[in-house]
Formats: C-alpha cells, structure tokens, sequence
C-alpha cells in the first residue's frame, strides 16, 4: 500500500523481484520501512489540511523572512569587509609611504651629495690640471721674457745659439718641474722650435729642435715691425714654409738630469708633437685647446702663450704647454673604483676628454686621431647616457644648465646622471658623472620592495583573516538573528493566535444575543406548542423531545458563552454574601433526581468548621458543583457521589477527626499535597480575610486514566472520546470549572483514588462575611436525649448521617432494608417495655452491637426517638406498603416519624401517609440541614405535648396532631412574629425587597409567609410545603373553603403560581431557586407539568405592570404578551411619564386603599399603603426624554423613604454584562434583552412579583 | 381563486419571506400572540412599526441632511429603528440598522448616507412583502377561510 503510493518506492519494488542479493533487498526494504512512517505522518497531516495550510503559511512566512534576514546578514558581512579591507590598505599605503618617501628622500639627498663630491674631485684634478698649465706657461712666458730681455736683439749667431741655450735650460728647468707636463714648445719668431717632451707611455724624455741652419737672423729679424695682422701673415707663411722644409731632430734626454743620453735623430716635423704657433694665439692673449697627438691615446690639453718682445711691441715667440689629461682619467678611474659608475669630462661641443673607462678617447681616422664625441663613445654606458643626455636636453647644453636625473633608464637599469658645467676661458667642460642607481639605492630598492612585499602580504593576511573573523563573528550574529527572528516570528505568531483567539472569545461574547436569542425563541414556541392541548400524544412526545434537545443545545450554547466570556476577561465575579451550605444543598437536592434516577446516591457531607456565610459569587460556585456533580453523575452508574467539604483552619489536625469515614484514610495522603499548595496562600489568605474552602467531589464511576489527569480541564476534551456517544457532553464542563475554580484563586486536580471511580480535589479562596462573625452548622442535641433510627436504603448517606449524628450527640441506630427495621423496632420497643415492666430479658435475638446500643439507651432518661425511613424501604411495586405503613402505626405514638420521599413518589402514598398522621415528610437526600430540621421540629413537638399532658387530656390521635401541628406552626410562628414584632416595617420591606438579603432573613421571611399559609391550610409543615400546595385543592377541607372562600378567586392563581415557579428547576433565576431551596423540594416536573401549562396562560394574572417604552412596537408587542398572561399593563412612553405615572398613582391608589381597608387594623392600613401601585416595572433602558436608569434612579430615590421597592426589570437592546451591572447598579432588579423572550420575562416577572403577591394576600387573608 | 390555492400560496409566500430572512422568529411570536381578543394584532403592530420607522426614518434624513452631523442623535434613531424592527421581526431592516450604527461610530457621513439608503431599502421591501402577505390573507379571510398559521421553515 505504501509503495503504490510513494513513487520513490515503486522504483524499489522492481529489483525486488530480480534475484538480488539479500542484504541490498534488506537495505532496500529498509528505506522503504523508513519511508513509510514519513509517509504515514503526511497523510495524516493530510488528514488535518487545514492546520497544514496554516503551518506552511507559517512557514513560508518564516522563510522568506529568513531569506531577508540572510541577505541582510549577508550585506553587512560584506560592507564590514570591504571596510576592513580599505582601513588595512590606507594603513599598509601608509606605512610604505612614510617608510619609503623619507628613506628616499634622505638617500636621495645623500646620494646627491655624494654624486656632486664625486664629481667634484675631478674636475678638482682638471681644474688643478689647468692651472698648473697655465702657470706653467706663464712661468715660460716670463721666463722666456727674461731670456729674450737678457739676449736683447742677437745679432750674431751666437749670441743668438746662447739665447736658444738659455731657453733650452730654462724651459728644461720648468719641464722638469713638472712631471705632469706633456710638453713644452717655444716657437720663435724665426720658425725655429724648441721643444721638451715626455712620452708617458715610454717614459722617455726628448729634446726637439729644428735644424738651426734653415733660420736666418736677419729675416726674422727684418720683418719683427709689421702690424700684428701682417705678423701674424708673416708667421703663418713662415711656419708653413718652414714646416715644411724644417729639419727637426729629436734627442732623448735623461728625464732627470737632462743630460743628452742619445743621439739626436731627425724627425719628420710636427710629427712628435704639437708645436704651439703663432697662429694659435691671434690675438696675443693665452688660448686653450684639446689636442691629439699620435703618439698619445689621451687628448691632451694645449695652451699658448705669446712671449712678447722687450717692448712690447711684437710676438717672439709662442710658448705652448701640453698637459695630458691622462691624469684627469687615472683619478675618475680610481673614484669609480672605489664608488662604481661612470664619469666623463666632455667639451661643450660634446667631446670626450675623460673617462672612467679605458675605452680609447680618439678615434683614428685617416688625418690621424681625432676626438670623439661621447655619443660615439666606445663604453657603452657613456654613449648611452650621452644619448640620454641629448635627447632629454638636446645638444646644446646651456651654460648654467646642471642636470640631475634621478631615473635615467639606460639599457636595462637604472642610473642616476647628474651634470656640472664646467666654466673655464675658451674651454668649458661638462662633466657628466652617471651611477648606476643599483648602487646606491639598490640595497634601498631592495628593503622597500621587500617591506612592500611584506607589508602587502601581511596586510592581504590580516585581511583574509579579518574576513574569516567577521564570517565567524558575523555567523554567530547572525545564527542568533535568525534564532530571534525566528523567536520573533514565533511570538508574533503567538500574538496573532491569542489575538485572534481573543477575536474569537470577544466575538462569541458579543454575539451572546444574537445566538441567545434564537434559542430561547425555539424553546419558548416549543413550551407554547407543549401548551398546546390539540397535540396527539406522538406529537406531544416529540416536542417534548425537541424541547429536551433544544434546552441541551441551549446550555452547550451557555457553556461556551461562558468560557468565551471567561477568555475573553468578561466575566466578573460578584462579591456577595451567601449560605454555601444552602447553595450545595440545593445542588445536591437538584442532581438527587437524577441520582435516584439510576441508583446513585448522592450524599453532602459538610465538615462542621464550615462557615455558614461566606462572600463571593453563589452563581459561579454553583456553576462549579453543578458541573462536576453532574460531570459525576454522568459517568456513575451505581455507587455514590460524595461532595465533602471543609473549612481548612490552622487546625487542620482536627479536621482529620472530623472527617467522617473513608475519607479518613485517602486523607492524609492528598492532606499533605493541600498542605503544600495551600501553605503560601495561607498567611495571605489570614490577613485578607480570605479562607480556603478545600472540596472533594468522589463517586465511583469509571475514573479517569491518570494519564489524563491534566488533559480532562482542557477544552472539548473527554477522558475517553467514546464516552461522548454512551454519555454525551461537550467536555466544555470541566474546562468551565476549572477556569472558575482559578478564577477564585483555587485549584483543582484530579487525586488518587483508593476505590473505582474520580476523586475531583479542589480548593476556593472565599472571603470571610464582612461582619467577621462565623456562623457554624454545629448543633449540639446531646441535651435532648435523642435517639434516631436511620433506616436508609444509601449506604453511604446513612453512614455520613450516624456519624454526624454521633457527634452531635445524638444516638443512632441504623437500618438498610425493611426486615432489619422492623426487627429492630420490634425488639427495641420489646425490650424497652419490658425493661420497663418487669425486666424481662428479649434480648437474645438482637446482635451484640445493637444489644449494647439498647442497653444504652435503656439508660437515657425519657428518650425521644425519631425514626427516619426511606419510602424507598417500602414495597411500592405491590400493595404490600399500606400494610407496612400500617405496621409501623404501632410505634406511631411511640416514635415520631420521618420520610424521606423521592421525588416521583406517587400521590397515594403521601395522602396515605398524612392520612396515618405522618406528617414529617422530606425528600431525598437526607443532609445535615434536612436533619436538623427534623430534629428540631421534634424537639419542639415534644416540648409542646409535654406542655399539653401536664395541662390536658389527651385528645384523639388524629385531632390532636392536627392539632399539634397547628400548635406548633402558632408557636413557630409567634417565635418568628416575636423576633420581628418591634420592626414591622422591617419586615414588611424585606418580604418585597428580600431577593438581594441574606438567606437568613430570607428565612425569617418565609417562615411568616409559611406560617400564614399554614393557618389557612390547616395541617401543613413547612417542610412540606409545597407538596401541599400542589394538592391544595384537593387537600382543602370543606370547612376551610368556606372560610377562605373570598379569597379563592384571588389566591388560586398565586398558589399556583408559586407552585409552578417552584416547578422550574432549570430556572435560571436565583430567586427562585432560593425559593425553591428553602421549600426544600426538589420538584416533580412530570407531575405539575400539565397544571403549569394551564397556569402558566395567566400566569401574571392580577399583576399591574408598568410598561415604559418608547418604540410603540415593542409597547404595543410587549403589552399584547403581558395581557395574555392575564397582566394589567399600563404603557407609558418615556421615563419621564414612568415617574409620573409611578407618583401620582401612589397617591390616588394610597386613598383607595384607605378607602377600601378603613376596616381593618391600623398596622394593616399602613401596611397596605406601602405597597406599590404597581407590582412591576418594566423599563426601557434608551428612551428619550429621560432613559431607563435615570427614571429608575428617581424612582429609588423617591422610594428611600417609604420603604417601598416595585421591581424594576430592566429591558434592553445590549447584552452584555456590563449593561446588566449597570442596570443593577442604578437599583434595577433584572435584566431581559429586547427581543422579549415570552418565557424568560414571565419567570423574571414572577420571581420578581411572588413574595409581593404573597404579602399581599396574607394581608387580605387576615 | 380557489381558497385551497390561496391558502397554498400564502403558505409558500410566508416561507419564502422567512427563507429570504426578510423575517425571523420574532414575527412568528407576533402571530402566536394574536387571537380571539386581538384579532388584527399583527397588522397593528406591523402598521405601528411602518408609522413609527417612517417618522424614524424622516428624522434620520434630516439629521444626516444637516451640515454637521450629529451623530449621537443619529444613531439614537438608528437604535430605536433597531429595536422596533427586531421586535416585528423585520430582520433584513435589522441587519441594516447594526450596519448603519458601525458607521456611526465611525463618524462616516457617506456611509451613513449608504446605510440610510440600504435601511430604506429593505424597509419598503418589508413592507410591500408585509403588505402583499396581508392582502393575501385578507383575501383568504374575505373568502371565508381561515388563515393558517405559519409554520417553523427553517
């Protein structure tokens, strides 16, 4: 079934049948067993597709919202990140920043100063170089000026060898001085040539002269007065000339000494060397130039001098002096030795003059070497940075132009060029000077591409691990945002559930009217059609059905109303005074017809520390019984339902004592549990006035599964949910009780049982009556010898009752079934008279505990014995219990007997009864209360018969106990007249307004009431009042008619009226429950049902009604439904006209009445006057003019004096239960909601109206 | 036409108008009050009811016509039209009335007007349904039958 369903697994059942493997079929048959509880769990969800639909809303909602929350989570995530990021990159930029920029800066600086110290050194050396030149020529020209000076003008050729050997000498001396020196050349005038060089190559030294012989004296001498420019001609021919035909030889010296060391040889003509001539000074000032020789491989630095002549006048010669700039070299080779790099010295024209390198400064070319310019140059790194150089600075370099480049790329690395102009006379050098960047900054480079890399990785690292942190971080945060919205959601899923369940009690509260109304119209046709006498028995049967279902449907209906009113904070409960005893009393005389019904007892069992007066609200703690009796009852087929209660006192020890019976050994367990619970709330319950009430409710039922103890006071739950088909219900009851019990700041729980059955534990916080006085059931008969024979059929009760009893002081004896009373009668009497003749011992029959029991009693002085019999004891089938009560008409003068009647005991047997004399008639269940009223009303009858022996003769028995009975009503009477004699207006004012009393003035009341009945019916007890008054008609004496005759045609109806309103057990009213309580008769609906319907068409009959109401529809509807109930209704159309109408018709009718009772005593006539004019008012709440409650308002008002209170019943639209507290508030009585319900105003109007009716016709009666 | 019709057609009429919830229960209660004693009950009472819910109806108008509304007064009427029409058991112009007094509470002068309306409305349609029901049953009456009692439809 489960594969055919599931896809997944239809997909497994193939390899199923193929011959597979065992454990893979056990594997598949596995996840198919997996499967099938999923499965089954959805299809059970699917089953409540409702609740799913409204879960997976739930969930989508939640998810979306999760989704959102994600993105949002994600976003921050992301935001938090890439500010991480940037803050971590600002910081590494930074920190490189700084790190770099200064160190840079600072090398830099360093470096330059280094690069300009480095240049400075040789351009030192060239400018030392140049001087020394120039003072080497100069010292030559001066020199040569002496000589010349000394030989001035030879003539001879001697002379002039001489000056030629002095000038040898001393330009040898200067040479000599000067290692550095290339050269020293004297040309003269004449062409010939001295000339001193220093191969440094070869290190020799030579001596270079001309062939003397070519040179004349006399032509040079002849032509030594032309002008400079005609000289200068003269010179350059003649240098050409004699250039070219001049011999010159060379002869090597001795470097040192100078001495001739070889042979002169003969040169070619400047071939050695640069002989300085005239042409190379043109302007007879000193010139510089570079120079290239053949024989050196560096340019060679020439200057020229003119040796002028003795006057001044003309050039004799021309000293050159050659320099090799080897040196200049040598020094920038070492620099760069030491610092690396590349310097050079150019011309401007860009020559080469010097180099760091040892590439060759010349280029050969065929005119012999020449100088080579730097872009030319063989080094590569020269010939680039001249390139460089040129490009960025083009060719001409301005003078004051220096260029420091930091960044020159050449070929693959990086240099560092700087330049420096060097500013000389007819000569400025360059100087360049280019350092590989490496060497300075490489180490620099290097640490701050390092740190870079560093500072990157690290800071790439903190990020990587900032972003894991912020991921785990922000994971946490986020796992706990969605953690919170999901909480979130909850609680606002939460909310909305208890707000719509809210909605939903609210609505249900305020549609109370709505859904009341329709109810309560269907049950009302359906009493009129039960009313109806042209129905068939079938058809009757099935209204009555139809009726039966309609009144359940209506109290499901309530019950939900009240739990809605109670969720939804309506419901508020009532502080008032109130008999709880009375109140369980009339519960438990309620269910007893149902118990009776399928023979279950139900038994009260009061501790006697209950207060009799307790405050609070009697309603609700009714409710709360009624519930659980009738929850009690339902699931009880046989055995008994207990409801024990006690006060719980600081004495809780004695409490223990007091209860009675089986209640004694479940007691300790569950005592100390109600300990525990109530311990706290004691102290605050002792200052507040407040007391704990602690209840039991036990039956023997069918119990309830301790499982589900807790689950019973939910709502719509039942123990087990088939009991709704066999029992019915809503399981709405237990839920209502609870919800009231916790409301009262009680609890109540299910408790362990011994026995079979539910034992309901439940406490109340009740506030003590204000005045502070407890009143307290406990009786004391101890004094009056009493002896009581409980002949009860309920074990239970019986048991309960003796033991009470004994306490009590009251002897008891029981008896379950017929024989064993009638054995214990006959032998009892027996025994007592023969004790009392001659002590004849009958003992021998009776069993030991009853034996001693007589013995006893034997000792008692006069006892008085009361015999309580349960009709139940007689044998009602057959006829066989007239002749058992005639039996016990033996012991009729002996014992006084009391009946404990059901409720559907028939006629006949009360008649007979009361035909016998037995006139102490109660229903069942026997109580303490019951109990004690019988108890009393024997004492008192005793204590009047033995005042009628001691004065009279015994009458008949018959007479005489109608006698008596009338005897003891006077009495009873004149005690309760007595206590009220000094207030008459007292008490004339609470018999009208007595509903809202206390139950003890109630009692007070109705005892006159009763009496006066009494008086006119002649035989009857209070206690059986009602049963009387159903059979009044019946019962009556001719006699008595007569007597009462005027007053029949008035007194009919109200008897029957009150007949009827006792009739109504599931009256809602509290008045007439009361009323009922205190007649003590649960009553027989079945049998007064056909009486009450007759009545119930004039049911109001005689009443005037005052009927203020604005909408003449409702007026006009309203009055038609009073008239036909036999009502005098006078409408009036606003509150206003109520009030007037109320005020003047007091007055008219108050004259009337004087009129009408001028007759009859005093006390009377005023009493009269007091009444109201109109038995009742019903008033609309929203009229114009003047509404309901200020006119009700007024009427109370003006009522405060006189002791009057007409009944106001309020009529309105609302029905909530603040318009009800309201109306109760401004003095209203009741409450009805438009539109009128036909039967709820009727029964509002006679509890309202009754105990008027019945004071007034006791008045009329006397 | 034939009494038996007549009276078939009544029967049918007055279903239809409790099955149209133009009337409830409460004009059943109407009609079980009338008897022997009172005879035209029901028409006396429904005739009070349009008498007085035209009045109210009147007055309704004026208020609303006024320039600034009052609308406690308004509703006052509304709630007496409320009451006297549950009381006929005029249940459409009831339903009408709770209508028009939410809109009262909420001060809304247009859905007041709306609701002033809709409460017109259903009240002549009770009313030419009351009256046509009427008709019926005198015509009944006049040809000497008797008129029978509604029964419970729903």
């Amino acid at each position: 079934m489960a594969d055919e369903t599931h896809p997944g697994s239809c997909e497994c059942s193939p390899t199923r049948s193929t011959p597979m493997g065992t454990p893979l079929r056990k594997v598949l048959d596995r996840i198919s067993g997996f499967a099938t509880p999923w499965r089954s769990s959805s299809a059970l969800r699917g089953r409540r597709i409702f609740h799913r639909d409204v879960e997976r809303e739930e969930f989508q909602y939640a998810a979306t919202r999760c989704l959102s929350s994600y993105y949002s989570v994600f976003v921050a995530r992301l935001a938090i990140m890439v500010m991480l990021a940037i803050l971590i990159g600002l910081l590494t930029i930074l920190t490189w920043h700084f790190t770099k920029i200064y160190t840079t800066k600072s090398l830099n600086s360093l470096a330059y100063g280094l690069r300009n110290e480095l240049l400075q050194r040789p351009i030192l050396r060239m400018w030392n170089i140049l001087n020394s030149t120039s003072e080497i020529t100069t010292a030559q020209v001066k020199l040569s000026e002496y000589v010349f000076r000394r030989y001035n003008k030879p003539d001879t050729q001697a002379e002039q060898v001489e000056l030629y050997e002095s000038m040898r000498d001393v330009t040898w001396a200067l040479f000599a001085s000067r290692k550095a020196l290339n050269a020293i050349t004297i040309n003269y005038r004449n062409g010939f040539v001295q000339a001193f060089h220093r191969d440094h190559r070869s290190n020799n030294t030579f001596y270079i002269y001309s062939d003397l012989v070519n040179y004349s004296i006399s032509a040079s001498g002849s032509s030594y007065e032309i002008n400079s420019l005609s000289s200068q001609q003269g010179w350059k021919d003649q240098s050409i000339h004699g250039n070219i035909s001049a011999v010159w030889y060379q002869e090597p010296l001795d470097p040192i000494t100078g001495e001739k060391t070889g042979k002169a040889k003969p040169i070619p003509p400047d071939d050695l060397i640069n002989i300085a001539g005239l042409s190379e000074v043109p302007d007879g000032v000193a010139s510089w130039h570079v120079a290239v020789s053949k024989y050196t491989d560096t340019p060679l630095l020439s200057a020229a001098l003119p040796v002028w002549d003795p006057s001044n006048e003309s050039i004799v010669a021309v000293v050159g002096v050659t320099t090799a700039l080897y040196s200049v070299g040598q020094l920038m080779k070492e620099l760069v030795e030491v610092h690396s790099g590349h310097i050079y010295l150019t011309s401007q024209e860009g020559y080469l003059l010097a180099t760091s390198t040892n590439a060759p400064l010349l280029r050969n070319s065929t005119q012999g070497p020449k100088l080579m310019r730097a872009i030319d140059s063989d080094d590569e790194v020269i010939q680039m940075g001249a390139t460089w150089l040129q490009r960025a600075y083009g060719n001409n370099f301005s003078q004051s132009h220096e260029v420091h480049a930091e960044n020159a790329r050449l070929g693959h690395e990086q240099y560092y060029i700087d330049s420096f102009f060097l500013k000389l006379k007819r000569l400025p050098l360059v100087g360049v000077i280019i350092i590989p960047r490496k060497n300075i900054m490489g180490k620099v480079d290097e640490r701050a591409f390092k740190t870079l890399v560093i500072l990157i990785s690290a800071s790439l690292c903190i990020l990587f691990i900032g972003c894991i942190c912020i991921l785990i971080l922000t994971n946490g945060v986020s796992k706990e945002m969605k953690l919170r919205a999901e909480l979130i959601s909850h609680l606002d899923a939460r909310r909305r559930a208890e707000a719509s369940s809210n909605y939903k009690s609210q609505f249900l509260a305020n549609m109370s009217h709505e859904l009341r109304t329709p109810m309560a119209a269907v049950i009302g046709l359906l009493d009129i059609l039960i009313c109806d006498d042209c129905l068939t028995n079938e058809q009757y049967a099935t209204v009555t059905q139809i009726r039966k279902c309609s009144t359940a449907l209506l109290r499901l209906l309530n019950n939900i109303l009240d739990l809605s009113k109670v969720e939804s904070g309506k419901l508020v409960l009532e502080d008032a005074e109130f008999d709880l005893g009375r109140e369980l009393e009339g519960l438990v005389d309620m269910f007893s017809v149902q118990c009776i019904n399928h023979n279950v007892e139900t038994v009260l069992d009061l501790s006697d520390n209950m207060p009799k007066l307790v405050r609070g609200d009697s309603a609700r703690v009714v409710q709360i019984f009624a519930n659980l009796i009738s929850n009690s009852l339902k699931f009880t087929s046989s055995g008994h339902v207990i409801i024990r209660g006690w006060c719980e006192n600081s004495s809780s020890s004695i409490d223990i004592e007091k209860f009675p019976l089986d209640h004694k050994k479940s007691q300790p367990a569950h005592k100390i549990k109600f300990k525990q619970q109530g311990s706290h709330t004691k102290k605050a319950c002792k200052k507040e006035n407040k007391m704990i009430l602690r209840f039991e409710v036990d039956d023997t039922g069918c119990g309830i599964d301790p499982s589900k103890w807790e689950s019973v006071f939910e709502s719509f739950e039942q123990a087990d949910p088939s009991t709704t088909r066999t029992h019915g219900g809503t399981g709405l009851g237990l839920c209502i009780v609870r919800t009231l019990v916790n409301k009262m700041g009680g609890e109540i729980k299910v408790a362990k049982k011994d026995g079979p059955g539910t034992l309901m534990q439940l406490y109340l916080l009740l506030n003590a009556p204000a005045d502070g006085t407890e009143q307290h059931y406990r009786v004391d008969f101890s004094k009056h010898s009493l002896v009581v024979l409980l002949a009860l059929h309920g074990r239970m009760g019986r048991l309960i009752m003796s033991q009470w009893l004994h306490k009590s002081g009251v002897f008891t004896m029981e008896a379950s079934e017929w024989n064993e009373l009638t054995q214990i009668l006959r032998e009892f009497f027996c025994i007592r008279r023969s004790a009392r003749n001659n002590g004849f011992d009958a003992q021998h029959s009776l069993s030991e505990p009853l034996n001693t029991q007589v013995l006893s009693i034997q000792d008692m002085r006069n006892p008085v014995f009361v015999i309580v019999v349960d009709i139940g004891l007689l044998d009602l089938s057959t006829d066989i219990w007239k002749e058992q009560i005639n039996f016990l008409d033996i012991y009729f003068g002996k014992a006084k007997f009391a009946w404990m009647l059901n409720h559907d005991t028939s006629n006949a047997i009360k008649m007979e009864l009361r035909r016998k004399g037995h006139i102490l008639m109660v229903n069942m269940p026997l109580y303490k209360a019951k109990m004690i009223h019988i108890l009393e009303a024997v004492i008192k009858e005793r204590n009047v018969e033995l005042q009628k022996k001691s004065s009279n003769a015994l009458r008949t028995t018959k007479e005489s106990n109608l006698h008596e009975y009338h005897e003891i009503d006077t009495t009873h009477f004149d005690v309760a007249s007595s206590d009220d004699s000094d207030m008459p207006e007292m008490r004339s004012s609470n018999s009208i307004c007595g509903s809202l009393d206390g139950e003890k003035r109630r009692e007070r009341i109705t005892k006159p009431c009763s009496s006066g009945y009494q008086n006119i019916n002649n035989c009857l007890v209070e206690l059986t009042r009602v049963y009387s008054k159903e059979n009044y008609l019946t019962e009556r004496d001719p006699c008595q008619v007569g007597h009462n005759s005027h007053d029949v045609q008035n007194e009919e109806p109200k008897c029957c009226t009150q007949a009827s309103l006792s009739a109504e057990p599931q009256s809602e009213n509290a008045d007439c429950r009361e009323q009922h309580l205190v007649s003590s008769c649960p009553t027989a609906q079945g049998n007064l049902y056909s009486s009450k319907a007759m009545n119930e068409q004039k049911s109001l009959e005689g009443l005037r009604i005052l009927l203020a109401e604005d909408t003449p529809v409702l007026q006009r509807v309203a009055t038609i439904m009073l008239e036909k109930m036999g009502a005098t209704v006078i409408a009036v159309g606003d509150g206003l006209q109520a009030v007037d109408a109320l005020n003047c018709k007091l007055s008219a009718e108050a004259c009337e009445r004087d009129c009408v009772c001028e007759d009859r005593n005093t006390r009377l006539q005023t009493e009269n006057r007091d009444f109201p004019l109109y038995d009742l008012i019903l008033m609309d709440c929203q009229m114009p003019k003047m509404d309901g409650y200020e006119a009700t308002k007024i009427i109370r008002k003006s009522e405060a004096g006189t002791g009057l209170h007409t009944p106001i019943v309020a009529l309105t639209a609302h029905a909530m239960s603040s318009d009800e507290a309201k109306c109760l508030e401004v003095g209203m009585d009741a409450y009805l909601t438009k539109p009128i319900n036909y039967k709820l105003m009727v029964s509002t109007i006679l509890s309202l109206t009754t105990r008027t009716a019945y004071v007034k016709r006791e008045l009329t009666n006397q | 036409m034939e009494l038996g019709q007549m009276q078939g057609r009544l029967a049918e009429y007055t279903r239809s108008l409790y099955m149209e919830g133009i009337l409830d229960a409460q004009f059943l209660q109407l009609q079980q009050l009338q008897d022997e004693s009172n005879p035209d009950f029901v028409v006396e009472v429904v005739s009070l009811f349009f008498e007085d819910s035209e009045k109210l109806l009147n007055d309704i108008a004026r208020a609303l016509d006024q320039q600034s509304v009052d609308f406690k007064r308004v509703d006052a009427h509304v709630h007496q039209l409320k009451g006297s029409s549950a009381s006929v058991g005029a249940q459409r112009v009831k339903d009408a009335c709770v209508a028009f007094r939410n809109c009262c509470e909420e001060q809304n002068v247009e859905g007041c007007l709306r609701c002033l309306q809709q409460v017109k409305q259903e009240h002549y349609l009770v009313k030419n349904k009351l009256e046509t029901l009427f008709r019926l049953e005198q015509q009944i009456v006049a040809a000497g039958g008797s008129v029978p009692m509604a029964e419970m439809t729903f």
